[in-house]
């Protein structure tokens, strides 16, 4: 135990003795922990009811099993671009942090105590946001729930517990270069060889996260399945969670292609750089890139499942019941799509301003050399622009074809042309997010970074 | 240095007489000080006195008579031995900058004044022979025999440096001795 | 160059320049001229303020007092805009290491300026196999920074930084991170090609065997110049 209070009295020193990046991937690291905790808080909190149950909130939308375990999958998309989130504020200052600590490894730590003192810097962070997210939650549910069931507080404390200790182990396991080389990350030179791409731990979590989104479905509508309405929406997720995998993938590969192609045409400086770097490093951008496709696949689909559900709604009233139960689901969900998208386009924010910061020095010195900071601030921005616009092409008509499947499916007669407005309200957002990170830049790119060599 | 070794590796090639021994020598060496042709002369008669070289006979070439001299057996083998044998690194810390500074504090001078104008004068002899070897055309040897001298120069450069850093403490201690 | 200025008198000239990094005060009053054409050495200390001077000089900051006069115009009175301008067809910049971008070729590095300058990229990129011809690279030329050793890289960032026909080079530490053989040949490949083009070399080095390639020499202790000495 005391050797982990000395690992815990390090972390803390290598912390404070750090700059104001490590007090930024705290704080957002919180931001986010607290985010996820709440997402997952609600999710079991609803999870854990049985059968009927009298829920006096959103039109009686959770009080049904069918259309609560609809909500319940809804949160638990939600916490995809979360992570995405928790992912990118992981990499805020990694470059420097990973030099900390391979210099604590030259000077003769352990991989195991090297592997704690990596967990303690994240896990803080974590715990801090899930107790916050926790004592909120808790508080909101006692004053709406009188009586919660003693299922719904096991619940609650696992939750509690899960997302710090998960946070600490992806904080490790972010740094396993690191503990198995100490000199992996010392040196400047990049590796000449892109590193393999994170598809497949992406992909992982994706299927876990589904797995886990259709236990719960199956679980809370105990009895009799919900009417055909019900089970055609939960198709619709599933085919959009393929489409959306399946445009990760593509994610990449489009980076590499558009580096590639434009790398032999660029006319322009910055169009040259901008093309390079992502031929250097495709996975790079596609990390980005992946929660945004993955909310435009899901914003464009429901955009068109929500035209002709409305449609069909208004033409066959034959539930006899009132349509505003309907709409209600509709809004949630749409709210839920809208939130997964500032968060998605925070992450992109986040990253951007990280990849400045992480290359800082070269910057600088292109300002020495007189390369405008108009050309530097273009090439920022097509960084993002360039791969994005076919990514996004693909993920518009993949949600498009979900869209039109089921207005073909419900007979609906009109064309959902509204959800093409998504994909470009999508690319405005992202480029308007990436657009942030520009005052950074020209602090950035100052000659007091030449100095230290 | 021993120009006695040096005469006697040029003759390792082949007989040769004085005038062109001392061509040779300051072909090979460009930046040495320039065999007085006296001093190659005076030489030869020593090797011959020694036994390590003897006359091979005179050659006129149409012009003036010139004598021919070739290395003996001996001289061959004391050639070999001084080749293989090592020069004694620094076996005496004798320097006349560093006697001239504690002089200048002995006698109540200026030791900075002299370490800076010092500084002057060796900083222009290593630009003096950075330009003779990065001139286009030289070759290795003369690029070779000026890193030499460009690197005991700059030696000495930093030993000023440090030394002209340290003066007070020196002066101190000179003075109470 | 169509720049019209008194050939006489000093191509760049800096006078008094102060200038404090927070506390820390780099330069106290350092003036230094730089005659079209010559190359000059700025040797002192490490933390004397050779590369805060450099600075200064090339219009990368600007000083807290004192003026910069390059060919007629007052440094410290351009816009930035200007200034980068400057940087970019005037001036080229050498730094011990880091001004190649990462992920681009060697040749693509060396053709950058000239693109920015609105040059088609293809005539950019043959003069810019010329210039890796000079230094004897252009088999790196396609070869990313990080794939070339020290040497090859500054030369390839000198290439670069002659490439445009600037007639101020700023070198600082140039050979700062190489070993002694490819010190000798970064050196000379940047002397002969500037005194071959007639361009200005400011050099700073600590290194007196790199001074020696110089013209002349000035010396900075504490942010001020401590000799300035001229040879013929």
């Amino acid at each position: 135990m005391s050797s982990l209070g000395s690992d815990l009295r390090l972390a803390w020193q290598l912390t404070r003795g750090s700059g104001r990046g490590e007090w930024w991937r705290i704080a957002l690291t919180a931001a986010g922990a607290a985010l996820a905790t709440g997402l997952a808080l609600t999710a079991a909190a609803l999870a854990s009811l049985r059968g009927h149950y009298a829920v006096p909130l959103a039109e009686g939308l959770l009080s049904e099993p069918g259309t609560r375990s609809g909500v319940i999958l809804g949160l638990l998309l939600l916490l995809i671009p979360v992570l995405g989130f928790l992912g990118q504020c992981a990499r805020i200052g990694a470059l420097r942090r990973d030099r900390r600590l391979a210099g604590l490894r030259l000077a003769g730590a352990a991989p195991g105590q090297v592997r704690r003192i990596a967990a303690l810097e994240t896990g803080p962070a974590c715990l801090l946001g899930s107790a916050v997210a926790t004592a909120v939650s808790v508080t909101v549910m006692v004053r709406v729930w009188e009586h919660p069931a003693a299922l719904t507080w096991v619940a609650v404390a696992l939750v509690a517990v899960a997302v710090p200790v998960l946070g600490a182990a992806a904080g490790a396991l972010a740094l396993r270069r690191v503990v198995a080389s100490p000199l992996g990350r010392v040196r400047r030179v990049s590796p000449a060889r892109p590193g393999r791409g994170p598809g497949r731990l992406f992909l992982v979590s994706l299927l876990v996260v589904a797995g886990l989104a259709l236990l719960a479905a199956n679980t809370t509508s105990s009895g009799p399945r919900g009417p055909m309405e019900l089970r055609t929406p939960l198709t619709v997720f599933a085919a959009l969670l393929a489409v959306g995998a399946g445009s990760v993938w593509l994610s990449g590969a489009t980076c590499r292609v558009v580096g590639r192609v434009l790398a032999g045409r660029a006319r322009s400086a910055a169009t040259l750089i901008a093309a390079e770097r992502l031929r250097d490093d495709p996975w790079a951008a596609a990390r980005t890139h992946a929660a945004v496709l993955l909310v435009t696949v899901v914003g464009t689909g429901f955009v068109g499942v929500r035209q002709a559900f409305l449609e069909d709604l208004h033409e066959s009233r034959h539930l006899g019941e009132s349509i505003a139960y309907y709409t209600t689901g509709l809004d949630l969900t749409a709210a839920a799509i809208a939130v997964g998208l500032v968060i998605t386009l925070s992450a992109l924010a986040v990253g951007t301003a990280e990849s400045l910061t992480a290359r800082r020095r070269g910057l600088a010195a292109q300002a020495a050399a007189g390369v405008p900071r108009a050309v530097l601030n273009r090439a920022l921005l097509l960084e993002t622009a360039l791969p994005l616009a076919p990514a996004l092409l693909l993920a518009g008509a993949g949600g498009m074809t979900v869209g039109t499947a089921y207005a073909a499916l419900t007979a609906s007669a009109s064309w959902p042309w509204a959800a093409l407005l998504v994909p470009l309200a999508v690319y405005v957002t992202c480029l308007l997010a990436a657009a942030t990170a520009l005052p950074l830049l020209s602090r950035t790119v100052r000659p007091a970074e030449l100095r230290y060599t | 240095m021993s120009t006695r070794h040096i005469l006697l590796g040029l003759l390792a090639s082949g007989p040769s007489h004085g005038y062109d021994l001392k061509r040779r020598h300051d072909e090979r060496f460009p930046q040495a000080r320039p065999l007085a042709y006296g001093q190659a002369y005076t030489t030869l008669q020593r090797l011959v006195r020694d036994g390590l070289a003897e006359i091979e006979g005179t050659d006129s070439d149409g012009g003036p008579e010139r004598t021919m001299y070739r290395a003996t057996d001996d001289g061959t083998r004391e050639l070999a031995r001084w080749a293989g044998e090592i020069a004694p690194p620094a076996p005496f810390v004798t320097n006349e900058i560093f006697a001239k500074v504690v002089v200048s504090i002995l006698s109540g001078g200026d030791p900075a004044a002299y370490l800076r104008a010092q500084r002057t004068a060796h900083m222009e002899r290593m630009r003096e022979l950075t330009v003779v070897k990065s001139a286009s055309g030289a070759d290795l040897a003369t690029v070779l025999s000026a890193d030499f001298a460009l690197n005991h120069l700059d030696a000495d450069l930093r030993w000023m440096t440090t030394t002209a850093a340290r003066l007070t403490t020196l002066t101190a201690e000179v003075d109470t001795a | 160059m169509s720049m019209g200025h008194n050939t006489a008198g000093p191509l760049l000239a800096g006078r008094a320049l102060v200038k404090a990094h927070g506390r820390t005060e780099a330069l106290r009053g350092a003036s230094v001229e730089l005659r079209a054409g010559e190359i000059l050495a700025v040797t002192g200390a490490s933390g004397s303020g050779k590369s805060t001077l450099v600075h200064c000089l090339s219009g990368i900051v600007r000083p807290d007092a004192g003026s910069v006069t390059y060919a007629g115009e007052r440094l410290e009175e351009l816009p930035e805009k200007r200034l980068s301008e400057l940087r970019r067809t005037e001036f080229g910049v050498v730094f011990q290491f880091g001004q190649l971008i990462p992920e681009l070729t060697a040749l693509d590095n060396v053709a950058l300026p000239l693109m920015l300058a609105g040059t088609g990229r293809a005539e950019a990129r043959a003069a810019a196999g010329e210039w890796l011809e000079r230094f004897g690279v252009r088999g790196q030329a396609e070869s990313r920074p990080g794939e070339l050793s020290g040497g090859q890289a500054q030369r390839a960032a000198l290439a670069r930084a002659l490439v445009t026909g600037p007639r101020v080079v700023f070198a600082d530490e140039p050979t700062g991170a190489l070993d002694s053989l490819a010190s000798e040949q970064v050196m000379s490949a940047l002397v002969h090609t500037a005194r071959e083009a007639g361009t200005a070399v400011l050099l700073i080095t600590h290194d007196a065997q790199v001074a020696a390639y110089a013209d002349r020499e000035v010396q900075l202790r504490d942010g001020a110049v401590a000799s300035l000495e001229v040879t013929a």
